[in-house]
């Protein structure tokens, strides 16, 4: 019987890959953080993480090296393109060996998992950190990574540090087809396609995080250098200081 | 119904599992021919070694790495002297610290060896077999094969729900029960299968090598004695090591013992296995890998490796690290045990301090106060800036008057 369950629950879990449609966007600033236009600041822009591939029938990711090549060039182009029209200056990381690049490295890592932590327990309703109960009204926003951001290589010629994830699975004609034939036969909702991701603001000096945008459903195609503007757009949301972005929404 | 289909499952898995052990009685070939500097080739397997690359990228700056030159370069010398120069040079070897017994390998030749693998074996050819196995996954490519498996299987498993639940008749639903069966069955099999041809392509480098190729079946037979050693010290039922459940990723280790002493050429049995080499280059290895080992909470397993160790003559570290191993599970039995082995290890190397440490704690607690209070003073005496001499200090002050 437990043989049973088991297989059943294998199904389930594949199944569940499309059953969620999750089309939510959450932003939080940290209270008090202000960032006027054209403030001139400077930016470390950190390796993004980036990958592009599509999404088989049955849901998996198929991995495609050269959208992932495309889409790290045209968001690259595009990030500094987008901070230089907010009035700030996007530098890269100077190149490092050794202990300050395994420091990097923990602390790319270090900034993952506290923006999962936001995204899991403060964006969305219904998971709460014991230890983060009382953090958890509007406008307080208070996530840091420690202060020892300030020896990360590159810290002192910048004033913050750009975090950057993207992950986008393209649906394959399959997975189309698939999610066609789901809905008009059975009408079973089938998600096709993944286009997730999340930007974040650390502040170089005490380690806060500043900004977090998390957007679990983005437009733009990442392939192309238009679409992926569209997507750092749409990635640095409300970005402190882009006012006009905001003015335009509806 | 189901357990029909269950047992039908079982009795084939058993028959093809015997067949394939009776099938190959003969020496397993040498490798075939290498063409050397492979480029993955199409969208998929391109797709896959880039993502390898980006976490071959982490991997290279992971705290978990064991980063000293010698060791990193013993044991790629055993890979490269086992596989050859030609095939050697598409692989990257990462020595991680973790405590558990495996090696992995990845599309694009990141191949990760565990410092529990390095603290179980005890000879270059028990190394040499598990290094080939891995390579051997590289060599035919199976992770590829094994991506385009699993994505062919829920292709068809999600066609299968769709079109099953547009029907809503029994029989079907009946059917696509099975059909899952089928499909998961087999990608678990195809899995098994390619396990079995990596074991085959491993012990074909070393039958072609210069070490003993029979090595390959000894580390699986260590492993069973450590698992019956585990399973013992539990008070649990000796596991079965023949049986393979639906979903398991590799042959029984019990096959893999039989099948690989089958595979080695005979002729061979003559040859030197390098374990003089072996324990000369894990030698200021072995006692960190044997701490990290006893964290584990595994009394039995951890005892058993440590007794294996000492087969080649008990040091200080060993019978200190014993002396951990029994202090750590804490009964008061194991106190006066733990306190005999630091013992033994103080007279061996007096001024072992870690072993002071043990044996005051341990005599302490088992009511000796002015022997331990006395042995916790020698431990502070030969390592005064130890990151626990104050609270050493602070137990020896709440115990009584130092002397």
């Amino acid at each position: 019987m437990k043989f049973v369950c088991r297989v059943w629950g294998v199904l389930l879990l594949g199944l569940a890959n499309f059953s969620v449609a999750i089309a939510q966007e959450r932003t939080a600033v940290k209270e008090g953080f202000e960032l006027s236009a054209n403030s001139g600041k400077r930016i470390l822009l950190f390796r993004p993480a980036i990958s592009v591939g599509a999404q088989s029938t049955g849901g998996m990711f198929e991995p495609n090296a050269d959208w992932t090549d495309k889409a790290r060039l045209n968001v690259e182009m595009a990030l500094e393109k987008r901070q230089k029209s907010l009035g700030n200056g996007i530098i890269a990381p100077p190149e490092v060996f050794g202990e300050q690049k395994r420091l990097a490295e923990e602390y790319t890592k270090l900034f993952g998992a506290v923006a999962q932590a936001v995204v899991r327990y403060q964006f969305f309703v219904g998971n709460r950190l014991p230890t983060k109960k009382r953090d958890n009204k509007v406008g307080v926003f208070d996530w840091s990574l420690g202060p020892g951001v300030s020896d990360l290589p590159g810290a002192k010629d910048a004033d913050f540090a750009l975090f950057i994830y993207n992950k986008d699975a393209f649906g394959s004609t399959g997975r189309k087809l698939f999610q066609l034939v789901a809905a008009l036969g059975p009408g079973i909702a089938v998600k096709s396609g993944e286009h997730a991701g999340y930007a974040g603001l650390v502040d170089l000096k005490t380690g806060e995080l500043l900004w977090l945008n998390a957007d679990a459903a983005m437009g733009g195609d990442v392939r192309d250098v238009e679409g992926a503007e569209k997507r750092v757009k749409q990635l640095l949301e409300e970005f402190p200081g882009s006012v006009p972005t905001k003015a335009k929404k509806p | 119904m189901k357990w029909i289909v269950q047992f039908s499952l079982a009795v084939s898995f058993a028959v093809s599992a015997s067949a394939a052990s009776k099938k190959k009685t003969v020496p397993a070939p040498p490798p075939p021919p290498y063409a050397g500097a492979y480029q993955p080739q199409g969208v998929d397997e391109i797709g896959l070694w880039r993502e390898d690359d980006e976490r071959e990228r982490k991997l290279a700056d992971s705290p978990l790495l064991i980063r000293d030159e010698s060791l990193n370069a013993y044991v790629r010398n055993v890979f490269c002297s086992t596989v050859g120069l030609d095939r050697c040079n598409s692989v990257r070897i990462y020595v991680v610290r973790v405590p558990v017994f495996n090696a992995t390998m990845t599309a694009n030749g990141t191949m990760s060896v565990y410092s529990g693998l390095l603290l179980r074996a005890r000879t270059e050819a028990e190394l040499a077999a598990v290094l080939g196995h891995e390579f051997g996954h590289f060599e035919r490519r199976h992770l590829l094969e094994r991506f385009k498996a699993s994505r062919k299987s829920t292709d068809l498993l999600s066609w299968a729900a769709v079109l099953t639940s547009m029907s809503r008749s029994r029989q079907l639903y009946q059917s696509f029960d099975m059909l899952q069966f089928s499909v998961l069955g087999n990608y678990y099999r195809f899995g098994r299968n390619q396990e079995r041809e990596a074991d085959i392509l491993g012990i074909g480098y070393l039958n072609a090598g210069t070490l003993l190729p029979q090595a390959a079946s000894r580390v699986w037979r260590n492993l069973i004695l450590e698992a019956e050693a585990s399973a013992a010290a539990r008070g649990l039922k000796k596991p079965d090591f023949d049986r393979i459940s639906f979903f398991s990723s590799h042959p029984s280790r019990g096959e893999r013992a039989n099948y690989l002493y089958a595979l080695a050429a005979p002729d061979a049995l003559g040859r030197g296995e390098g374990a003089e080499r072996y324990a000369e280059a894990l030698a200021p290895w072995i006692t960190s890998f044997l701490d990290d080992q006893i964290a584990l909470n595994d009394f039995g397993a951890s005892d058993f490796i440590i007794g294996r160790i000492a087969e080649s003559g008990w040091t200080a570290d060993l019978w200190r690290v014993r002396g951990d191993l029994y202090r750590r599970r804490g009964h008061q039995r194991d106190l006066m045990n733990a306190a005999d082995f630091y013992s033994k290890a103080i007279k061996l190397n007096p001024n072992l301090a870690a072993a002071q440490r043990g044996l005051g704690l341990s005599l302490i607690k088992t009511g000796r106060k002015s022997e331990g209070i006395s042995a916790l003073e020698e431990y502070l005496q030969l390592k005064p800036n130890a990151s626990d001499a104050a609270m050493i200090r602070l137990t020896i002050s709440s115990i009584g008057e130092p002397k």
